[in-house]
């Protein structure tokens, strides 16, 4: 892959920066995904620019904040279910 | 089965209350099974929504609230978190009164490019690394907050939760194939904030820190 679109690129190319999202959240028919994973076995450009997206959905994932409810919240929620009517 | 129509008859003989009341039992177990064990889970979801730890707390507890009430509606053995984002992000919108979609899809092809061109600006600046080199989660939840509705809260369920593609789709009642065009763009526009986020935050490219530790 050339490293501007203004540059000619090749078909097999422009389906990696059409659907590389969809090959890595598993989107494609296998067809489809036969013929992305062989075009980026052999397409060095390609392979990094599939490794530049796969770290960008790592780093997505990785900033999911690791704190939740408060127990204020919790006993908060348990007590207005209380009055509903909950009683496990 | 016998014993359990033994023990909700001797209940309701001790108590006088009738056993149907065991039945909502049975439900409450299994609320509390199936559905408390994700309050941290929506409350994550719900903060990513509203920006605010209190507004979140409310949308939290009006979730579980509307959860409990329409506990029927849930389908034993479903994806109960699923089933809790739908409620949490339809309570939020509620609270909002917000119209859902605000922002007109470009064509594919425009977004194609566009998302190619981020990669490419990536490339020249030497930042191709970006997304494994730097800590972003403050630069990630920053540029969400600039991500405008409705790619913000499909790139929060997908790329942040980690949720599939149809989980997203029955959470904000979309089809498929929309889910994907929020993303596209979405993905778009995240990396476009992100790179900005690196070259101003002044994280020099690799090739330039490879030099100065040369030069040093």
């Amino acid at each position: 892959m050339p490293e501007t679109l203004q540059e000619t690129i090749s078909d097999e190319c422009k389906d990696v920066l059409l659907h590389v999202w969809d090959y890595l959240d598993a989107q494609l028919t296998p067809d489809a995904t036969d013929a992305l994973r062989a075009h980026i076995a052999v397409c060095p450009p390609c392979l990094q620019y599939q490794e530049f997206q796969e770290e960008y959905m790592r780093a997505m994932r990785a900033s999911r904040a690791k704190k939740g409810a408060s127990w204020f919240l919790k006993a908060r929620v348990l007590d207005e279910l209380f009055d509903s009517g909950y009683a496990p | 089965v016998p014993f359990r129509i033994d023990v909700y008859f001797t209940h309701q003989l001790l108590t006088n209350v009738p056993y149907t009341h065991s039945a909502s039992r049975e439900r409450d177990v299994a609320f509390e099974r199936e559905a408390i064990p994700w309050i941290d889970d929506v409350y994550r979801f719900a903060l990513s929504l509203t920006r605010d730890e209190s507004d979140a707390d409310d949308v939290v507890q009006d979730t579980f609230l509307r959860a409990y009430r329409s506990w029927h509606t849930y389908l034993p053995g479903s994806d109960c978190r699923r089933w809790l984002f739908t409620i949490c992000r339809n309570v939020f919108l509620r609270s909002r009164e917000r119209a859902r979609p605000t922002v007109e899809l470009e064509a594919a092809d425009v977004d194609a490019a566009a998302a190619g061109n981020v990669y490419s600006a990536a490339v020249r600046e030497g930042y191709e690394d970006i997304f494994s080199r730097l800590d972003l989660a403050p630069a990630i939840s920053d540029a969400l907050d600039k991500v405008p509705e409705p790619f913000r809260s499909t790139l929060i369920i997908v790329d942040v939760e980690d949720q599939s593609y149809e989980a997203a789709a029955e959470i904000l009642g979309v089809p498929i194939g929309t889910v994907r065009s929020r993303l596209f763009r979405g993905r778009r526009l995240m990396q476009e904030q992100l790179l900005a986020y690196a070259i101003d935050a002044g994280f020099g490219p690799r090739r330039a820190l490879a030099e100065q530790r040369r030069n040093a």
